[in-house]
């Protein structure tokens, strides 16, 4: 009897380890993205885009889905053991609409990181998606200071988030322009209201005189407030004089703002973040003599740049816009880069045999593990996604000169 | 309690000194309201209707005036009488182009409608639809960010009054709604059309058993209202540029206002967008201006309490 039940045993074991292998092949098989299926035809990995293509902000999508597709397609030109794509998931910036763009990135069988979401609201909107997935993000330029706060390790980002960029900002204002007192406004957005708080919160420890106020989002943003405020609180302003004003929002309303303001007589300093460094800003502000001397920052200085040289030529091939005022066009060429890096490293076998979870988090690992050179500099991540270091000249301020989103720039 | 003393010593202080500029900034977008709200009260007082689409006609109105400077100003900075021409320009577009599409409108979305007798709700239905239509056209068509309008003119505070400074664009605000609400005035209360417009308004089958052609009558009335809603919508984009979501908040607004002013009701459009406009803009003295929405529909909601049919009371059929 015992030799029986050991045979059975046996036998189950070994039932059970085929069923198992089998499984195993179903899994990985398709999600390692056709490893098997030879010299031939190369493995294909997805990477994802997620950010504004449409609607009122999309200029920021643009601008970095070239980026990452540069990188991707300079890749491909290289003799890859395998092949990349890029595939786009609009969000149109919006908090309200990620979610469900993250839940179609997830389910892509292939598609190992996304490079975005590129706005702040709508990655943290999207987060708990990518988080449960696995999914490395790795941002161009979602700033806001809660993003890293969350304990998550698959968020990475490419530029210096908005306690570096909020702080040189109120510093600009304080320490440069001489304020004493500040009237700071933000749009209720995730964004907005985070990096008017950090402006807000760095001017009253310099003892300057805060006033705080939030305009929401207007028709102009595609959301439902009335335009109409702007004008009130433009008045309010003028009566008030502060030295300067500071705006935490996007460019469709701080487009709104600067006209309100020159209209009501307001003749001090006013000054907005990378929000608002849109080329529709321009466009949209009537007139455009309003914007006249007023003031932008990004967190694309020093280390974080534009696109250069020969590079910044291919990207203007490759997508038409300028490279000089496209908005972390850089990062999320660097932000390919490094997935790909990351990709290389893990190894084609590694890559076949892997379900895409362990794909994913490899990836992630590997982004927390190591440092790059990029055209933007040295990358490297703290534990929480942030990059390494303080940030300190990073921070570029513009100001509005002539009728075109300025270029010319003073890092912080 | 000496803080609270406080706080309204100090609000009253800095009320005082803004008290001007709000006011007339108030009037300013009280006279677009105005201007819209008389679409809305001709509408129901013709055909018991809201017509929700009406917000497209200022939309398309925008649009209109936006395209004309655009390819007829170009690149210039118009000055003098080329400013005057091209401002008269911009509210021909807007109104022409707004009283076409107000009576495609109703031919296409209410009129098959009425001569098949359909409940209210089909046309409630039916104004919606035609207004999403409309926006997603729009949006398609003319893109989904936000331009600026071409200046005909350069914008400049011309006087102040009380220290409030007055822009030429409230000037021009002001000339071109006094100078239509005149007009539509004398229209409906002297002319033919208006004995026409009000007989439907009051009974519409008496009124065609006495020879008043009805469809032509309503027709009329989509036309003037139209006419007046696509100038609000240029002089609007004026200031604000175009979008084609510009229309819904405005339309709202002005919604609110023929209802405040007694809807059906000529002059009480005009009150209800005026008082709106300066309500809502002095509220921001007390509160953040973020809350001037909540002020101006708290506004519709008290007054319907005390007053159902509005400051005015509705005047369907009788003198505007």
């Amino acid at each position: 009897m015992k030799v029986r039940r050991t045979i059975l045993k046996n036998r189950l074991n070994k039932t059970v380890a085929a069923l198992a292998t089998g499984a195993l092949l179903l899994v990985a098989v398709p999600v390692a993205g056709f490893a098997s299926a030879g010299a031939a035809t190369k493995p294909v990995y997805v990477i994802g885009y997620e950010g504004p293509l449409t609607g009122p902000a999309n200029q920021y999508g643009l601008n970095e889905v070239y980026g990452l597709q540069l990188a991707v397609n300079q890749w491909n030109a290289n003799n890859l053991p395998f092949t990349l794509e890029v595939k786009q998931f609009d969000d149109q910036g919006s908090g309200t609409l990620s979610p469900a763009q993250a839940a179609a990135a997830v389910a892509v069988p292939n598609l190992v990181a996304v490079v975005g979401p590129a706005f702040s609201g709508a990655t943290h909107a999207a987060q708990p998606t990518y988080e449960a997935a696995k999914m490395p993000i790795v941002t161009p330029s979602a700033t806001a200071v809660g993003l890293a706060t969350t304990g998550a390790n698959n968020f990475f980002r490419m530029v210096y988030g908005d306690d570096v960029q909020g702080t040189a900002d109120a510093n600009f204002l304080l320490n440069v322009k001489k304020a004493k007192s500040i009237t700071v406004i933000d749009d209720a957005t995730f964004y907005g209201a985070g990096i008017a708080k950090v402006v807000a919160d760095v001017a009253k420890k310099a003892k300057a005189k805060v006033v705080t106020t939030t305009l929401p989002q207007s028709t102009s943003c595609s959301a439902q407030a009335s335009v109409a405020q702007f004008a009130a609180a433009a008045t309010k302003i003028k009566n008030a004089k502060p030295d300067a004003v500071f705006y935490g929002g996007y460019a469709c309303d701080y487009a709104n703002l600067l006209p309100a303001l020159s209209k009501a007589g307001y003749k001090g300093i006013v000054m907005s973040a990378d929000g608002s460094y849109d080329a529709a800003l321009m466009t949209q502000v009537n007139p455009v003599s309003a914007a006249k001397g007023a003031w932008l920052s990004a967190a694309n200085c020093g280390s974080t740049g534009n696109l250069t040289g020969a590079t910044a030529a291919a990207y203007e091939a490759l997508s038409g816009i300028a490279p000089e005022s496209a908005l972390y066009d850089a990062q999320a060429y660097d932000a390919g880069n490094i997935i790909v890096a990351a990709l290389k490293s893990i190894g084609v076998t590694a890559l076949g045999t892997n379900t895409i979870t362990q794909t994913r988090s490899a990836i992630s690992a590997y982004l927390h593990a190591n440092k790059f050179d990029g055209v933007t500099g040295k990358i490297a991540f703290q534990a929480n996604g942030n990059l390494v270091g303080t940030g300190k000249g990073n921070i570029a301020i513009y100001q509005i000169t002539g009728k075109d989103l300025p270029t010319k720039k003073t890092c912080y | 309690m000496s803080g609270f003393f406080h706080y309204f010593s100090s609000h009253f202080e800095s009320f005082r000194g803004e008290f001007w500029a709000l006011f007339f900034g108030g009037i300013g977008s009280g006279i677009i309201y105005a201007m819209v709200a008389i679409g809305y009260t001709m509408v129901y007082g013709v055909l018991r209707l809201i017509n929700f689409a009406h917000s497209e006609i200022f939309m398309i109105g925008g649009f209109s005036g936006f395209f004309v400077l655009k390819y007829g100003i170009g690149s210039s900075t118009p000055s003098g009488l080329s400013s005057v021409f091209f401002v008269i320009l911009g509210i021909l577009a807007g109104g022409i182009a707004g009283s076409l599409s107000a009576v495609v409108l109703e031919r296409v979305a209410y009129r098959p409608l009425r001569k098949r007798g359909a409940p209210k709700i089909a046309y409630l239905i039916s104004a919606i639809g035609a207004s999403y239509f409309l926006i997603n056209i729009a949006a398609k068509e003319f893109g989904r960010i936000g331009q600026s309008m071409v200046q005909p003119y350069t914008d400049h505070a011309v006087f102040t009054i009380f220290g409030a400074p007055i822009q030429m664009y409230t000037i021009i605000i002001l000339i071109v709604s006094v100078l239509m609400f005149l007009a539509l005035d004398r229209i409906v209360s002297a002319t033919k059309l208006g004995r026409g417009i009000r007989a439907v308004a009051q009974d519409s089958e008496t009124a065609s058993l006495m020879g008043v052609n009805i469809d032509k009558t309503i027709a009329v009335t989509f036309l003037l209202g139209g006419f007046l809603g696509g100038v609000a919508g240029f002089l609007y984009a004026m200031n604000f540029g175009v979008l084609y979501s510009m229309g819904f908040t405005p339309a709202l607004k002005a919604f609110t206002a023929a209802v405040l002013g007694g809807i059906g009701n000529l002059r009480g459009a005009v009150l209800g967008g005026l008082i709106l406009g300066i309500v809502e803009s002095l509220s921001v003295s007390f509160v953040n201006p973020a809350y001037i929405d909540v002020v101006a529909f708290a506004i519709l909601i008290l007054v319907l309490m005390f007053r159902p049919t509005g400051i005015l009371g509705e005047r369907l059929g009788r003198d505007a």
